[in-house]
């Protein structure tokens, strides 16, 4: 009843706008040379010149970040896609046509799900070998079952409404009931799962890379900065807070977005 | 005079919003005698309920008094803290909700649910509880109580379920029972069987009952004083007799009188639609991944005829297979044997529910324009204008066409699914419970619409419909189906005139037009299970059985005696040349 | 009893489905192993040589029924990159620290988050309501290892309440394991928390606008009584199953924060492992996790029966 400000969502959208542009900036001007070394800057701390102070090998870590979240935000949008693109097809049609390509694609679904995605990730990453393009296969594919999911679920809620059914009476052909009947019915809970699949993204990719068994260097990526400063932890903090903080606060930008939508949509 | 219960003072209801102060009910001031059953009726959103809610001392959603007070036995249940209301609560004044689905807590067993209120209102001993719930139990027609103890709802039919809920309110044998709609989730025959129970409660414990419906039917059966509410404000009060006599106020007279002009007889030569020995099966998908799809037969050797012109009445319980016959004619449901010819290439179909039979994302224009589009429609500005003209014709300004269904109200989107349904030029339309869903002054304004059209372009409608009074108005001819089989069928006339087969008789007697029935209908079992046996599908609840209806079937005979109208029953109590047999 | 049967019969097949397509997969990846181990320049008769030696030039189904047939009696082969180590000795010996830090980290969840998700549902919109429920956006936001991270800077670096890196094994100091272990297992447990305490003050919401709620209040039951012995069990049976997927979390984060804390568990043995393509301790640790994760939803099913008689009636 009560029309309360979208408050999620808007400080999300700052959130996630402040990053992404950081993000696309870094990747043709950073302040200094994300992988020029200073020597005389080793371990410095955040300064004006350095707001983020310097890593281990002098180099700077706020002009590290700007370029590395590129990485990470390339790795987690082709997940997304990936992920997306294969999961709305095969929810949609096993959704609406069920029979027994449903009962075997979602047996599998259940059972991936039942497994922690990094356990599957790192089976992946085992066999198909480190770095990024691997991460994007290994994670792309594994985020297909939960947007199959999500899209088979609210297709399945659908087919039985009765505007579907009126459809079918008036003669619309199935393809044509899935993809301009239905699907635009299920634009807000992909949406929402778009911003969660994202934030996993960004989360599983800097796992990885922390374990070494993602993005390889010299390429930067924001796990692998962490797992480069955890052993200057003592010496330099701020070589490996920063880089954390700016996961929690791209994550924190996308999870109140997600939730603003989830918000809207139930009003 | 009895003494008096409950006064309502110049109660107002409201809800604080930022925009100010919205008030659903406004200034009501009523009074309960001792040992009265007063009703409240209005539509949807006439703050009824609210009222209801209020003496019990339920607030939903942030409502709140706003002025008034509501005296029982004298003592202000508004001034009451929480402590206080709850000793109340349960005790004193009880109540029965609408949805008996819903209403009893799902992991909890019956007798500890009926069993409740006693352990918060009284110290009784557990085995003297115990007795006290079975007692309960078995006096609101429950059989095998103690066993019932032992089971969770889900285990229960709506009809028991609801007299579970009457034996939960009735246990501390309370002074007040609030009923809200108590019947109208249910089926016409139990409906009628839950009434009975509430008068015999009534009789026996002196108890005072409010009761909440839309319905002005149930109320008259059931109320000795009646409150007309309308948008939160009383319009009427008084005797029942008195107030639907001689209703004084707008509103009241469009309620007694909300049932559609007479109609002409527009029917013409040559059938719209003909069935012949059709058999309609529900395929359901086996569980896992080999189990075995299981098959359902629902609608089991029907043949019947619709003419050109005609309005068919098609009634019947839930779960009789109307709505499965409606999907198989419109060619939702291609799993059927038997003939079925129809003149109308497209039969369009209007539902029931007007909130989810529209797109909820697609404009009111795309929605109208779809079918142009399927069709092959391709020039834009023509649909543009077809689309205009039809809302039109439905009565709707043009401009709607650029609204979004939830934008709408339940009368105008059942007009988007009529115009819908035909902008294609259909002249068969299968129309779903068009109207149950809707308030009953919008319903007569939807049938009053789909009577127009009717006349003006001949169109020829099957009429699904549970609503008897509804279909007596509105049809030519009726057929009335039980279990998935057509037990009779005939002109409206005859078959209200002379139900003669025993399901339709106790159908129509369930029937609240305005005679009091009570006491005429003895209670029946509850409907069982739909089996594959030899005999009448009736046979387990029929009151006129007979030894040969468990093992063999009826065959369907024309009792008219050689009249104009034909009259079919199917039932072994009249012989094959239609006259009544006697066993 | 049935039912078990079938279940216990499902877990057996889930097992060897996982094994066969693990083992497959393995399999599959080209001359992979014997260029780790003899690197990139070794002559093909040296890799045919160590090949026939691993038994790797056999057909695939051979292999994996021995290994199979070996695995039933808990022989998972030997590492490649401890030679003549058995992988079984490695596994056991891992096994009970990834175990105790489960255990803990699932104790905390649970001992913290269901009075708190019942506390913010009851108080909804207050000031512990919103306070939960800022917390829990903000720390499901925290990835694990990096809240792993932040711990040993704070309490290990900072305040000196723990020496990061001087962990040790259960076998040798079971005490010192565990208050080792505290803090790893916070690492773990703290967006867990925050997960649960969302999901069930949402369950518990969505659950007291029901019908069967006002029945109760309409009954004369107090709010507080309303909440305990009608809406909780009800609230519980979504939370239920999404305990089995906080489960399931735990032990994957549990390889992560391993790394984090220096913690020698099972998960570490993972990731090494597959650094090294060191296969056939991936193999074992993939079935353990396997039978970890079917063994919860098994138990998980079973306390759902208990808690929800509509399951129950077959």
């Amino acid at each position: 009843m009560k029309k309360k400000r979208n408050y999620s969502l808007m400080i999300g959208l700052v959130m996630s706008g402040i990053v992404l542009i950081l993000a696309v900036v870094g990747q043709f001007w950073t302040p200094y040379d994300p992988t020029g070394m200073d020597a005389a800057a080793r371990n410095a701390g955040p300064s004006l010149a350095h707001i983020f102070g310097c890593d281990n090998f002098g180099r700077d870590v706020f002009s590290r970040i700007m370029n590395g979240m590129g990485t990470t935000f390339f790795v987690a949008l082709c997940t997304v896609l990936i992920g997306a693109f294969f999961g709305t097809l095969i929810g949609a049609v096993t959704g609406y046509f069920g029979g027994w390509l449903d009962e075997i694609i979602m047996r599998i679904n259940d059972a991936l799900s039942a497994f922690p995605s990094i356990l599957l990730a790192l089976i992946f990453i085992s066999l198909l070998g480190t770095g990024k393009y691997n991460i994007i296969l290994a994670l792309g594919i594994l985020f297909i079952p939960s947007f199959a999911r999500i899209v088979r679920s609210e297709v399945i809620r659908c087919k039985e409404l009765e505007f579907v059914k009126s459809a079918q009476v008036m003669g619309a052909g199935k393809f044509r009931i899935i993809f301009v009947h239905i699907l635009p019915n299920a634009a807000v809970s992909m949406l929402t799962a778009a911003a969660v699949g994202f934030n996993n993204a960004v989360l599983a990719e800097a796992s990885m890379s922390y374990l070494g068994l993602g993005v390889q260097p010299p390429e930067p990526s924001l796990g692998l900065m962490l797992s480069d400063a955890q052993a200057y932890l003592e010496i330099a903090p701020w070589s490996a807070l920063f880089p954390g903080f700016v996961i929690v606060f791209i994550i924190l930008g996308f999870a109140l977005v997600s939730e603003g939508l989830r918000v809207r949509q139930s009003r | 005079m009895a003494d008096k219960l409950l006064e309502v003072r110049h109660l107002t209801i409201g809800f604080e919003e930022v925009s100010g102060i919205e008030k659903v009910v406004d200034d009501l001031s009523f009074d309960i005698y001792q040992g009265e059953i007063v009703g409240i009726v209005g539509e949807s959103g006439s703050g009824k309920s609210m009222t209801a809610h209020a003496i019990m001392g339920l607030w939903k959603n942030g409502a709140k008094a706003l002025d008034g007070q509501i005296f029982f036995e004298g003592q202000d249940l508004l001034g009451l803290t929480p402590e206080q209301m709850s000793k109340i609560q349960g005790d004193d004044i009880s109540m029965i909700f609408q949805e008996p689905m819903t209403s009893l807590n799902p992991v909890k067993r019956i007798g500890w649910q009926v069993a409740e209120s006693l352990r918060l209102h009284t110290s009784l001993p557990e085995d003297q509880i115990h007795r006290r719930v079975v007692e309960n139990l078995k006096s609101v027609g429950l059989a095998d109580a103690e066993n019932l103890c032992r089971k969770y709802p889900h285990q229960l039919s709506g009809g028991m379920r609801q007299r579970v809920m009457i034996a939960m309110a009735m246990v501390c044998w309370p002074k007040l029972l609030i009923a809200d709609e108590p019947t109208t989730a249910l089926d016409v025959t139990v409906q009628m069987q839950i009434l009975q129970l509430l008068r015999k409660i009534h009789l026996e414990a002196q108890t005072s009952i409010l009761f909440i419906s839309h319905d002005l039917n149930v109320i008259r059966e059931i109320c000795h004083r009646v409150i007309v509410l309308y948008k939160g404000k009383i319009v009427e009060s008084g005797y029942v007799t008195d107030v639907l006599e001689h209703p004084k106020h707008d509103y009241t007279k469009h309620l007694v009188a909300s049932i559609p002009k007479v109609r002409e007889d527009g029917r013409r030569e040559g059938h719209m639609l003909d069935a012949k020995h059709l058999n309609v099966y529900y395929h359901v998908r086996g569980k896992g991944m080999f189990g075995k799809p299981v098959t359902k037969h629902v609608v089991q050797d029907v043949s019947f005829h619709i003419r050109e012109g005609e309005i068919l009445g098609l009634v019947g319980e839930s779960g009789c297979g109307k709505s499965t016959l409606a999907k198989c004619i419109v060619g939702l449901n291609r799993h059927y044997d038997g003939s079925l010819e129809l003149k109308e290439a497209h039969p369009q179909l209007v539902f029931q529910d007007p909130y989810s039979s529209l797109n909820p994302v697609k404009k009111v224009g795309w929605i109208l324009e779809e079918p142009l589009r399927i069709q092959g429609i391709k020039d834009k500005k023509k649909r543009r204008k077809m689309v205009e003209d039809m809302l039109i014709k439905v009565g709707l300004d043009p401009s709607f066409a650029n609204r979004y269904p939830t934008e709408l109200s339940g009368g105008q989107r059942q007009r988007i699914s009529i115009g819908a349904a035909l902008i294609l030029n259909a002249r068969f339309i299968v129309a779903d419970e068009p109207v149950s869903a809707l308030d009953v002054t919008v319903q007569s304004q939807i049938l009053d619409l789909l009577m127009d059209l009717q006349r003006e372009r001949g169109l020829t409608y099957l009429f699904i419909s549970h609503d008897l009074n509804i279909v007596r108005q509105f049809c030519h001819r009726v057929i009335v189906m039980y279990l998935g089989e057509i037990v009779e069928e005939a002109e409206v006339a005859d078959i209200y005139d002379h139900p003669s087969h025993p399901y339709t008789r106790l159908l129509f007697h369930s029937i609240l037009d305005g005679e009091k029935h009570m006491g005429r209908v003895t209670d029946v079992e509850q409907k069982s299970e739909m089996k594959e046996s030899q005999g009448c599908p009736f046979y387990s609840r029929c009151r006129e059985r007979q030894e040969r209806c468990k093992d063999r079937r009826p065959a369907s005979v024309d009792i008219s005696g050689g009249g104009k109208t034909p009259h079919y029953v199917k039932c072994f109590k009249y012989s094959k040349t239609g006259e009544k047999v006697d066993a | 009893m049935k039912y078990i049967l079938k279940k216990s019969f499902t877990l057996i097949i889930t097992l060897l489905l996982v094994s066969m397509v693990t083992f497959g997969a393995f399999s599959i990846i080209p001359g992979n192993i014997a260029i780790t181990r003899l690197g990139q320049n070794a002559t093909p008769e040296r890799i045919a040589a160590l090949e026939a030696e691993l038994g790797l030039d056999r057909p695939v189904a051979e292999r994996y029924v021995d290994w199979l047939l070996n695995a039933i009696r808990g022989d998972f082969g030997e590492s490649y990159q401890y030679s003549g180590v058995p992988v079984s000795d490695l596994l056991l010996e891992r096994l009970p620290v990834t175990a105790i830090l489960t255990a803990m980290s699932l104790i905390l969840i649970l001992v913290i988050s269901i009075p708190l998700g019942l506390l913010a549902a009851r108080k909804e919109g207050s000031v512990i309501d919103t306070a939960v429920n800022l917390l829990t956006q903000v720390t499901m936001a925290i990835p694990a290892f990096f809240l792993g991270m932040l711990i040993t800077f704070v309490f290990g670096l900072v305040l000196k309440w723990f020496q990061p890196g001087k962990f040790v094994m259960p076998q040798e100091d079971l005490a010192g394991c565990v208050i080792y272990l505290i803090f790893p297992a916070i690492a773990i447990a703290l967006p867990k928390i925050a997960m649960v305490v969302k999901f069930l003050r949402n369950s518990v919401l969505s659950e007291v606008g029901k019908d069967y709620v006002w029945t109760a209040r309409s009954k004369g039951n107090r709010e507080g009584r309303v909440l305990v012995s009608h809406v909780l069990r009800n609230a519980m049976i979504p939370v239920i199953t999404f305990i089995a997927i906080v489960v399931a979390e735990i032990i994957a984060n549990s390889i992560v924060v391993e790394q984090v804390f220096s913690v020698n568990g099972v998960g570490r043995l993972l990731v090494t492992a597959i650094s090294n393509r060191d296969y056939p301790i991936v193999q074992a640790v993939v079935m353990y996790i396997t039978a970890a994760v079917v063994l919860i939803n098994f138990i998980i099913d079973i306390l759902y029966q208990v808690v929800d008689p509509r399951v129950r009636t077959e």
